[in-house]
Parts: C-alpha cells; sequence; structure tokens
C-alpha cells in the first residue's frame, strides 16, 4: 500500500513536473514563465534601465552612447567598426527578440520553436529559396572586405550582448515561447534583407494573369490590366528628358505570342490553383502605399529644401524600425535602422536626406518547366535536357522528427511547388514552375546603405545607390547645396515590353533576362521645373521611357494628391509638411461619387438609404475617424467592383482580380456604356446607373446588417478597426482597436493592420531640422512603458522633433543617460 | 511554523542564486521526505512557503515596475485583470510545492515500520 501511495505520488509530482517546465501547445512554460525570479515578472520596468558603462570584449576603442528622453542612442565611436559594433549591441538591447525572430520566421525556422504547426509555412519560405539567396549572400559580403568588416562587427556587437544575458533578462518572448537566443551571423542580416525583398517585392500576379489571358483574351487584359494606368502622374514628371541614348531592347519572341505558349505545359492543373486569389496578396496593396516628396529651397519660407517621407508596412510591435543617431570620423547620421542590419536605412546626416517608396517593378518571374519525367531530374532548356540540381532543406521541428524537404532547383531558380503538391495558404505558386527572383541574387545593400550615410552631395547620393540591388525603391532626395532628386533604384533586367507579365517559358531560352537596364539609365530627376518631387508607389515613368519596368503599380490617388498640394504651395514650413502627411482628402471618392451619385438621383430610396445618399453627398472626402461617409463609400465601391467585374472571371477561378482603382474610375467617368457593366449572369442589360443603384442598395443592405442602424457603430475609425498586432501574435501583447484617420488611397494611408511605419520630415538648413514619428516605442519589451509609447502621437499626427548630436560632449537637457562601452585591454 | 519559514527562506537563497524554478519542487519535498511528521503537514508546508514566496515575490514585482507585463500576461491568459497573475503565481508555487512535500513524505514513509506513524494533521505549524 505504501510503495503504491509512493509511486502514485512520485508519478503524480513528476506530470506537475513536466507539466509546468514545458509548453503544450498555445500554453506557456509555466513554472519557468511564472517564477517571479527569472520569469515574466522580472520582464516589466526593471530592464529600462539604461547600461551603465560596459566594458565588452571586441571593441577596439571607446564608444560612448548618449540617450535621450525618448530611448533614443545616439552612437559616438572612434572608427567605423567599433560604430557598428554598437550599433548591434544597442539593436539587441532594445530588440533581440524581434530580430532574431524575424529571421528564423523568413528563414524557415519558425518550426523549431512553434512546433509542428509551423511545418507548412517553413517549407514555403525554404521553397522560396530564403536560405539558400541569404547564405549565398552572405558569401558574396567576403567579396567585398569593407561589407565583411560591417557585418561582422555588428554580429559581434549582438553576441556580445547575448553573451552577457541572464535566463531572467531574456527578452519575454523566449520565456513564453520557451527558447533563448543563438548567436548572430551575417546570413541572418542576409534574411533581415530577404524579408524585406519579400514583403515589398516578393508578389506576383503572374500566374493569376496568365489564366485570365487564356480566358479573356490579350486585348481585354490589356484594358483591364494596362501597362500605363490612365489617371497616373508617374513619378518622372511627364516631358521629362532622358539623357541617355537605350541600349537594344530584346525582341519580343514569336514563341511567347502563342496563345497558351507561356502557361504550363502541364494542363492538368490550371496555373491558378491557389486556395483564393487574395484581394491584396497579388497587387500591391495600399498597405505597401508610402509617400516620399522633396521641396526646393524656391518653395519654402526658409529657403532650405525640405524632404518628407512615410513609409507604410504592416503595423506590427515591436515596430519595424528603431530611432538612432551614428557618428564616428566620416559620419554623423540619424534616422531609422532595422533591428538586425547595420546602418541607417532612411534618414539625413550634416548633408543630405533621403527616404524611399517601394519601387514596385516586376523584379519576379515564373518559368513553367517542361521535365522529363516524373523523377524530374531533367528538364528541357534550348531543345537539350539539363540535369535539375536538388538542395535538402533539413526542418527541425519541435517536439517532433525533423523533415528534409528537397527541393529542385533549375538554372532560373527554384521550383517552388511541384504538380499534384496542394497550394500554399501565403501565396498563389504556379505548380511546376521555377521562380526567377531578383532578390535571390547576391546584393550589396548594406554598402549602399553605409554610403548614403557618409554621402555629402549628389554625386555621392548616385554613386550609393549603386550596389542597391532588391527591392526597387523610389529614393528621394534633398541636400544643403538646394538639390532635390528623386530616383527608381534597383537593379531591373532588360526586358521586352510585358515580358514577365504573364508565366515565361523555362524551356525557351529567349524568355531568359539577357542582360541589365544600365544604371546610369534608371529613371530619374534632379532639379525639376515644378520645384518638387515626390512619389506614392505608383509607375516610376510614362510610356516615353524606352525600358519596360513592369505594369501592376499602385492607383493614381496618393500621387496625384502630392502633387496637387504641393503645385499649389510657397512659403512650405515643416510644419505645413507635417499637416501635409496627416492629409486625408481621398481623391477616388472626390473623382468618382459626383458622377455615381448622379445615377442615384431619381431612386427612390429607403430612409436608411436616403439618410446614406445624404451623408455621401455632404462628404469633403475626408477620411475622418468620427465620420460615416467613408463607410459608406468604401462598401459601396466594393459592391460596385463585385458588381462589375465578378461576372468577368474565368470558370475555375473563385474571384476575379480587381483592375486597378483608376481604370474602374476611368471606365465610370469616361466610358459609361462600356459593356462591361453588364451582369452577364442574367439576361438583361445593365447599365451603369442599374449596377450603381443595385451596388448602393445592396452596400447599405450589408452594413446595416453588420452595424444595425446607423451610429457611433458606423463611425469610420471604429469600422476599421486599426491594430498594431505582435509580431508572433501573441494575445496581449498588441494593441487593439484603435480609433484613427485616414485610408489607403489618402496620403495619410492607415488601413486596419498597415500604415506609415516611420514618418518624417526634414528640413536640410546649415544644420537639418527634423521630426519624426513610428508606431510603436524603442523597447521591445511588451512590460516597457517605452514599449508602445509612440501610439498616441503617431495616432494624433503629431510627430517628434529628433535630437541630432554633434558631439559626445553636447550637454544637450534631453540626453538622460550616457553609456561608455569599453573594448577589453 | 518553523518549517514554513525555513522552507521559505531556502527556496529563496536558492532562487536568488540560480534561475531555477523548480526549487519550489526540490525543496519541499526533501522536507517532506525527511522531516514532516505527516502528509498534512508536509502538504501545508510546502504549499504555505511556496505560494507565500510565491505570491510576496511578484507582489513586490508587481508594485515595482511590473504592472504593466503583469496586465500584458494577464491578457494572453485571456484574464482582465493584472492583480490576478499575483494569485496565478502564488497558486502555481503552492499546488506544485504542495504536491512535492506531500510525495516527499510518501517516501519517507517507505522506509518507515507500519503502525509507527499516526497521521495526525497539523502538529507542527
Amino acid at each position: 500500500m505504501k510503495i503504491i501511495r509512493a509511486a502514485v505520488s512520485l508519478l503524480v509530482v513528476a506530470l506537475i513536473f513536466w507539466g509546468l517546465n514545458n509548453s503544450h501547445g498555445r500554453i506557456p512554460p509555466l513554472g519557468k514563465l511564472m517564477n517571479p525570479f527569472a520569469g515574466f515578472w522580472q520582464n516589466g520596468e526593471r530592464t529600462d534601465a539604461l547600461p551603465e558603462d560596459l566594458v565588452v570584449d571586441g571593441l577596439a576603442g571607446k564608444v560612448r552612447i548618449l540617450w535621450d528622453t525618448r530611448r533614443v542612442p545616439h552612437i559616438f565611436a572612434e572608427n567605423d567598426t567599433d560604430l557598428y559594433f554598437a550599433q548591434g549591441y544597442v539593436a539587441a538591447l532594445l530588440r533581440l527578440w524581434q530580430m532574431e525572430f524575424q529571421v528564423l520566421h523568413v528563414g524557415g525556422r519558425l518550426a523549431e520553436i512553434v512546433g509542428p504547426a509551423a511545418l507548412p509555412l517553413d517549407r514555403f519560405h525554404r521553397r522560396f529559396g530564403m536560405l539558400w539567396a541569404a547564405e549565398k549572400m552572405d558569401r558574396a559580403f567576403a567579396d567585398h572586405s569593407e561589407t565583411r568588416r560591417i557585418i561582422d562587427a555588428y554580429a559581434a556587437g549582438v553576441n556580445a550582448f547575448i553573451a552577457g544575458l541572464k535566463t531572467r533578462d531574456l527578452p519575454l518572448e523566449y520565456k513564453i515561447l520557451d527558447y533563448r537566443p543563438e548567436p548572430w551571423t551575417g546570413v541572418k542580416s542576409a534574411l533581415l534583407l530577404m524579408s524585406m525583398s519579400y514583403t515589398l517585392a516578393g508578389g506576383s500576379m503572374d500566374p493569376a494573369m496568365t489564366a485570365l489571358r487564356e480566358a479573356l483574351g490579350e486585348d481585354i487584359l490589356d484594358t483591364l490590366f494596362p501597362y500605363h494606368s490612365p489617371l497616373v502622374e508617374p513619378v518622372i514628371p511627364k516631358g521629362t528628358s532622358w539623357d541617355f541614348t537605350p541600349v537594344p531592347i530584346p525582341p519580343v519572341p514569336e514563341s511567347s505570342r502563342k496563345p497558351g505558349a507561356n502557361s504550363n505545359p502541364n494542363k492538368n492543373e490550371p496555373a491558378f490553383a491557389g486556395p483564393i486569389l487574395r484581394p491584396f496578396g497579388t497587387r500591391p496593396g495600399p498597405g505597401i502605399g508610402s509617400n516620399n516628396w522633396a521641396v526646393s529651397g524656391r518653395l519654402t519660407q526658409s529657403g532650405f529644401p525640405i524632404l518628407c517621407n512615410d513609409m507604410h508596412l504592416g503595423l506590427n510591435l515591436p515596430a519595424v524600425w528603431y530611432e538612432l543617431q551614428l557618428s564616428a570620423p566620416g559620419v554623423r547620421v540619424r534616422g531609422v535602422s532595422f533591428p538586425g542590419a547595420p546602418a541607417v536605412v532612411a534618414g539625413f546626416n550634416e548633408n543630405i536626406a533621403w527616404g524611399y517608396t517601394n519601387g514596385g517593378s516586376d523584379i519576379l518571374d515564373w518559368y513553367a518547366i517542361t521535365f522529363k519525367d516524373e523523377s524530374r531530374s531533367e528538364y528541357l532548356y534550348g531543345g537539350q535536357w539539363r540535369k535539375t540540381m536538388v538542395r535538402e532543406e533539413e526542418i527541425k521541428i519541435r517536439g517532433a522528427d525533423h523533415v528534409v524537404d528537397r527541393v529542385l532547383y533549375t538554372h532560373h531558380g527554384p521550383v517552388v511547388r511541384l504538380q499534384g503538391e496542394p497550394a500554399f495558404d501565403v501565396a498563389d505558386i504556379p505548380p511546376d514552375a521555377a521562380l526567377r527572383w531578383l532578390a535571390h541574387e547576391p546584393s550589396n545593400e548594406i554598402l549602399a546603405l553605409h554610403r548614403l550615410n557618409r554621402a555629402a552631395h549628389h554625386d555621392d547620393f548616385v554613386k550609393a545607390l549603386e550596389t542597391w540591388s532588391s527591392p526597387a525603391q523610389n529614393v528621394a532626395y534633398v541636400d544643403n547645396r538646394g538639390d532635390i532628386a528623386i530616383v527608381h533604384a534597383g537593379a531591373f533586367p532588360l526586358r521586352w515590353k510585358g515580358q514577365g507579365r504573364y508565366i515565361l517559358d523555362g524551356a525557351d531560352p529567349d524568355h531568359d533576362w539577357p542582360g541589365w537596364i544600365p544604371t546610369e539609365h534608371l529613371p530619374l530627376v534632379k532639379n525639376p521645373e515644378r520645384g518638387f518631387v515626390s512619389s506614392a508607389n505608383q509607375a516610376p515613368a510614362g510610356p516615353d521611357y524606352p525600358y519596360y519596368l513592369g505594369w501592376n503599380y499602385v492607383s493614381f490617388e496618393r500621387g496625384a494628391r502630392i502633387n496637387e498640394i504641393l503645385a499649389e504651395s510657397v512659403d512650405i514650413t515643416p510644419k505645413d509638411m507635417i499637416r501635409m502627411q496627416n492629409d486625408v482628402l481621398g481623391l477616388r471618392p472626390r473623382k468618382v461619387l459626383p458622377a455615381l451619385l448622379n445615377h442615384l438621383e431619381s431612386e427612390r430610396l429607403s430612409d436608411i438609404e436616403t439618410w446614406c445618399f445624404e451623408q455621401l453627398r455632404g462628404w469633403n472626402f475626408e477620411y475622418r475617424w468620427d465620420s460615416p461617409a467613408p463607410t459608406v463609400f468604401r462598401e459601396f465601391w466594393n459592391a460596385l467592383n463585385r458588381l462589375i467585374w465578378d461576372d468577368e472571371r474565368p470558370n475555375g477561378m473563385e474571384r476575379m482580380p480587381r483592375p486597378a482603382g483608376d481604370v474602374t474610375i476611368d471606365l465610370i467617368l469616361n466610358h459609361p456604356e462600356s459593356a462591361f457593366f453588364d451582369d452577364k449572369t442574367t439576361p438583361e442589360k445593365e447599365t451603369l446607373r442599374d449596377i450603381a443603384r443595385l451596388a448602393f442598395r445592396d452596400a447599405v443592405e450589408k452594413l446595416e446588417e453588420r452595424r444595425g442602424p446607423p451610429g457611433d457603430a458606423w463611425q469610420w475609425g471604429k469600422v476599421k478597426g486599426t491594430r498594431i498586432g505582435h509580431l508572433a501574435r501573441i494575445p496581449g501583447l498588441g494593441r487593439d482597436n484603435l480609433v484613427v484617420d485616414g485610408d489607403g488611397t489618402a496620403i495619410r494611408a492607415v488601413g486596419m493592420d498597415w500604415g506609415p511605419s516611420w514618418t518624417m520630415v526634414v528640413e536640410m538648413g546649415s544644420e537639418p531640422r527634423a521630426w519624426g514619428i513610428y508606431p510603436g516605442g524603442q523597447s521591445g519589451n511588451p512590460g516597457s512603458k517605452h514599449y508602445d509609447d509612440f501610439i498616441d502621437d503617431w495616432i494624433a499626427g503629431e510627430p517628434y522633433e529628433l535630437l541630432f548630436l554633434k558631439s559626445a560632449d553636447d550637454d544637450h537637457p534631453r540626453i538622460v543617460k550616457r553609456t561608455v562601452l569599453r573594448g577589453v585591454k | 511554523m518553523t518549517a514554513i519559514l525555513v522552507c521559505l527562506a531556502v527556496i529563496l537563497v536558492l532562487q536568488l542564486l540560480t534561475p531555477f524554478w523548480w526549487w519550489v519542487m526540490i525543496v519541499p519535498f526533501v522536507y517532506g521526505a525527511a522531516a514532516a511528521r505527516s502528509g498534512w503537514t508536509a502538504f501545508q508546508t510546502g504549499f504555505i512557503a511556496a505560494g507565500l514566496l510565491w505570491g510576496a515575490g511578484s507582489a513586490y514585482y508587481y508594485l515595482f515596475g511590473s504592472r504593466i507585463i503583469a496586465g500584458q500576461v494577464a491578457a494572453m491568459f485571456g484574464l482582465e485583470r493584472a492583480g490576478l497573475m499575483i494569485a496565478a503565481t502564488a497558486l502555481v508555487a503552492a499546488g506544485a510545492a504542495g504536491a512535492a512535500a506531500l510525495a516527499g513524505y510518501a517516501v519517507r514513509m517507505l522506509f518507515r515500520r507500519s503502525g509507527k506513524q499516526a497521521e495526525v494533521p497539523g502538529t507542527d505549524v
């Protein structure tokens, strides 16, 4: 009896121990986590204590870090290597968990932490060649000694921080997910850059376009998805002369004109076999909607040029950026950086300021592969069989055996999904097609950033961007000599017009990328007549630009609004620019709503329909959080698009990809008799008027159904429901139900879970003055008051003046702490 | 009472010196196996010592800077009030420690001649 009692007791205790010491599905290891002396209780504000002076192995000289009231580090080093070492150390101090989690995510290693549930995502990232390309990029860093030194110094700094980390000091998420940080490497910094390329230039409409071409024909497609959208004002103003003689452009191969020639040779499965064509999964969503502009001193009150930039990304906590100043002999630069990569990405130094919008040009193609047989060991190319290469990807899985995924590679790139394999949830991947993606090419954006940080004038700026490859960016520029400029920067394949719009033929050498557009031929304008440059993800250049860059750019609204405001502005002040960044006027409703409302004029409307109609008629087109009009308009616009376009979709396609907003607006305003307005699923012939009425009724009905009778629940801010979720989607660690002005088609493009990730205004005088803000806080620790302390001011649209110190001896009242890092003697 | 204080002090020292949480099980287990006079005493001692220590420890951190984090972790568990995390923390330790002490006592009983042990509750509290 005693033996049984003892055995049972021991068993129960062992079970309790096991239960509390390990995580179980979504339940963290409670013993470790709740331990007041080393668990989450230790991640409170005590982590806000800024570091005291430290001796750190790996530094050559002394590094002084001055922390300001917003916890921004101003780093002063005696040489560049120490500078990047200190940046790595500080980045890890502020955001270690985030930097590692981001690269584990994109490198296909999440299952190591969270178990089998992450396997499909890991497999997708491995298949997409993320880790393969990051390893190649890291090897290529070695070819350039300066880059290697920067990358290694940064990694050493991160690792110095990790080495000094006690269990109780681990960031909260390590404790919840129950794992420990591993050493930082160059591959990890490379993966971080890969992840930006994936976010900004990893989408593709090619499979959907291929299917649509087969169903609808090329003429209709060219109308719905035109190469040059009707209302767009390109980044480089029309009429800008191109100061170069173009290199010969490859002819369109005959083979590409044959119907279906570029689609998958194996017809058992349609090319668009993804589970759904997401509304924004494949087109650039307004979420990837950024703005930048630069105004010449001619237009400003002070006579100094001003640069403005707001880069829009998915909203997460910890925030995608952190702020810092980097100073060493030859460099004094201030701005934001990615936790995980060296240098300042966007910002200003004593002489220049620069900022980005996503370029959106096509740098990703799919090549249909003809395999010899089911073994897929050989594929057809140029009439010959070539050997397929295999890369074995070992995916470790927490709590289960590892999996080895054999990824096939052709000379084009990896075959992401094989015929017969289930579709991926995260992207629409054509089967048996190889991915050719510029981001797979080793490139040196780190060096570009390093040089941008040190650039003193326009020539330096242009030279710095020579090694910028991916993702393509519109980079706006000002300097204290008074120059302003914008360039569509990146590496771009030399293509025939439309190459890569559809799935290409992987067997035909004529479909390869034959070369590159020379760097000096990229779309660029400096000091234009109108006194300003601007971009908002729209097409970089008009039809007169001699090269083909792509077609899938963002609709006209934000770009046109920026140009409209700047064209009428004089005596501009930084305050005016901040106000402009907060502009929420929607050009889409302003352009199209009067025409639509005309069609509803004589209609007999119910009470609630009349109320909605009056809301729209009285609307000033501003996306204010407390207005119901944007709610009604969005619902109306969505219903309209559904009714106009969904009947055009080919059989088997769940949802018709939407033509860009400007195409639909052009159709409504300039082609009201178009046959697209007819609903093909009914015997009657509908007109625009019929469709507008149906859409309006449908929208009002849906809104009433979802939101009840008109009232507070219809307010735009509440309907939109902006949220900033935790990066790993851990409940409780994000901020929900934020009520914010703005819309994806307004300059202030705040949506549900995307928006301005860094907003900056720089006046480039003899000493620059700058303002900036991002939705988050400098600390990555959820228990810190600096985790999300900028969010309220971000919602209010009130950026902070950025402290830019001249030396480590500056005695500014906003400096709250000085830390000295010294090497081991 | 003495046993509780000794247990509490030993766990506290070990927890301050090392990052391991499981001292709240080991120490009560050893107490149960080496010194407890009854199962109930063992359980009570472990339960109260560990619960008190983790409860007081978490309350201390709650009051001095960990209120935000407690709120977030509470939200993660679907609890609405940050203060509940103190109770939850104390309960986790108390439950684990009580069970461990009881098991220790059961092991101790293996080495005792039967009949000698009288299970009188609470005699040394």
